[in-house]
């Protein structure tokens, strides 16, 4: 990987755009983000690597909507998300999560996890089931449609969970350590998945992960410590 | 899967509790069916009787007790002059324990007044006269008092015979004791005094007309209130106070069951932090889960009003059977009286779903998904 500056490239309208993010904690005690500049093209798969406690996850937090910044502005294709009139519109129809520790719900089965963001599309009750099977052949689990989390193997929740992040059908995929949760078997077979899912479905994946190995796999990654971005490779 | 599916795991999450609170509601909603439904039955048993007796208005003086206080049986000859009075008959209307039973309805009468004239022979015969120490029963006052024909009855410290048993085309008239007023006058000690004046007008008359007669009455005879039947109950301070009871005795219960639910509700929410900042995570409307709270907290509602008016509706049949009810009140337990149970039961959930909504919908997911 090559160093290169922060902007992806002119040519590419990007899809978020960070000017002197910034994010504290406890009243200021705690900074997690300390001035991050980036951008992110359409289509892009980043990768946002560094040690622990670095603010890796808070950055992709701010990207999903699920965190207000302290300062500093961030933009979805050019607009600002303050100023977005309904963040969980956002969230539902832009941005697909994956999350380490799966976060399925557990009293629902692989099938009823995956048809719940659609809860707020306009899909008919069919077409939510027929979506819902869809995924879940897509991610390799029309075996365990009715499988409650519990009864899944870490890999598998995995996979319901990636199933789940993309019932709307999102532009943009984040992904905060999928695989930090998972035996190197489930793992390869998890980020293969989200890597096939971004390029089949062109969308824009931000990974957070703190193995570089994964991190290689990205077209761009961003190295962050003490909440700055101190570095950006790029794969040549 | 459906929205309504999603509500419903949720209260199955944890059945017990779920059950426990379904429990509690129940509760609630069953002391508003018993209670209201036994106090508005027995209103209603009241103005039967007194229509089946073919009374118009009531003369009494209903204060703070049940039955009205005494007055100077002359009333009723200043009431008889007035106009579009056909007929009049004294009355001295009493709940008294009678031997093994803790209440009966005591109805002695002006004897060959018209209030006689819808008593049917079931069995034996009419007292011969107002002076013979004999009383009628009601059938059902028969059955609670375990009497025949010819058996014994004390009236304190009095015993008269069982001459007849009588059907009275009311559930109040077949739960009472009757017998001529003279005699019970005499065994009471309330000679000269009567404390209620039944009023037959004219067929003609009008309901204007009744409304100015008891204007009237109570211009004759200023120490007695006159109604007609329909509002004789109801203008009863003494029956006013019973239903205020019924109602704030339910209401305390009710009570208990909104704070139940409220806990659970929010037991609920707490438990379910994560999982709520989960939804709002994968794009849930903070809207939406208000909603789903609010239907988990009616469902909880609706479910243990249906199970309460089930409850109280058996309980109050129960009731009806034991010695101390049996022939005094037929239970209201109408359709009307049922729903506004079973509506009362959703309010109290949903208004107990407020606060725990409110709750999760400020949660932050940010914050719970980051660990």
């Amino acid at each position: 990987m090559n160093p290169v500056l922060p902007d992806s490239g002119a040519a590419n309208t990007p899809i978020f755009e960070a000017i002197g993010l910034k994010k504290d904690f406890d009243d200021g005690q705690v900074e997690a983000l300390r001035g991050v500049d980036f951008r992110i093209s359409a289509g892009e798969f980043v990768a946002v690597t560094g040690p622990s406690g670095c603010g890796k996850t808070t950055l992709l937090q701010m990207l999903g909507g699920l965190d207000q910044p302290t300062g500093g502005t961030l933009r979805y294709r050019g607009k600002s998300l303050a100023d977005l009139p309904d963040l969980s519109a956002y969230r539902a129809r832009e941005i697909g999560f994956v999350f380490q520790a799966f976060h399925l719900l557990p009293s629902f089965t692989s099938f009823e996890n995956v048809q719940i963001p659609m809860f707020e599309t306009n899909r008919p009750r069919s077409q939510r089931a027929d979506r819902a099977l869809e995924l879940l052949r897509a991610v390799g689990l029309e075996h365990r449609v009715h499988h409650l989390p519990a009864k899944l193997s870490g890999g598998e929740r995995q996979r319901v969970a990636i199933a789940r992040s993309l019932a709307n059908g999102p532009s943009v995929l984040l992904a905060d350590e999928p695989t930090g949760n998972l035996d190197s078997a489930s793992a390869g077979l998890v980020l293969d998945l989200i890597v096939r899912f971004h390029k089949e479905r062109q969308m824009t994946l931000v990974l957070v992960t703190h193995d570089m190995a994964i991190a290689r796999r990205a077209s761009r990654a961003l190295v962050m410590k003490d909440g700055q971005v101190v570095d950006t490779f790029a794969q040549t | 899967m459906t929205f309504f599916n999603v509500v419903v795991r949720g209260l199955m999450r944890r059945r017990v509790r779920t059950g426990l609170t379904l429990v509690g509601i129940s509760i609630g909603i069953a002391a508003v069916v018993a209670l209201v439904g036994i106090s508005r039955g027995f209103e209603r048993s009241w103005e039967i009787g007194l229509k089946a007796r073919g009374t118009d208005i009531v003369v009494s003086n209903m204060s703070t007790s049940l039955t009205p206080k005494p007055f100077s049986a002359s009333v009723r000859d200043r009431i008889a002059q007035l106009p579009h009075v056909s007929a009049t008959s004294a009355l001295f209307v009493e709940l008294m324990s009678i031997e093994d039973s803790e209440m009966m309805i005591l109805s002695a009468r002006e004897w060959n007044a018209f209030v006689w004239e819808n008593l049917k022979l079931v069995s034996g015969r009419m007292p011969s006269d107002a002076a013979e120490p004999a009383v009628v029963l009601g059938q059902t006052a028969a059955e609670v008092l375990q009497k025949r024909v010819g058996d014994p009855l004390q009236i304190e410290a009095t015993e008269v015979s069982v001459v007849g048993i009588v059907r009275g085309g009311a559930l109040v008239e077949d739960g009472s004791i009757i017998l001529s007023l003279s005699l019970f006058q005499e065994i009471t000690g309330n000679q000269g005094k009567i404390n209620v004046i039944d009023v037959r007008v004219a067929p003609s008359t009008s309901e204007e007309e009744v409304k100015a007669l008891c204007d009237q009455i109570h211009n004759v005879a200023p120490e007695v209130r006159a109604v007609a039947v329909s509002q004789h109950l109801s203008s009863s301070q003494g029956y006013r106070m019973v239903r205020a009871m019924s109602w704030g005795t339910s209401l305390l219960a009710v009570l208990v069951g909104v704070l139940g639910v409220m806990n659970t509700m929010l037991m609920t929410v707490f438990e379910r932090t994560h999982e709520i900042c989960v939804l709002l995570a994968i794009g849930w409307k903070r809207s939406r889960i208000v909603r789903m709270v609010l239907w988990e907290s009616a469902l909880l509602g609706f479910i243990g009003g249906l199970a309460g008016v089930l409850i109280g509706a058996a309980a109050v049949k129960v009731l009806q059977t034991t010695p101390a009810i049996r022939g005094l009140l037929e239970p209201d337990l109408s359709i009307g009286l049922l729903a506004i149970a079973v509506v009362i039961a959703v309010c109290v959930g949903v208004v107990s779903g407020l606060y725990p909504a409110w709750y999760s919908s400020r949660l932050t997911p940010g914050a719970v998904l980051r660990g």
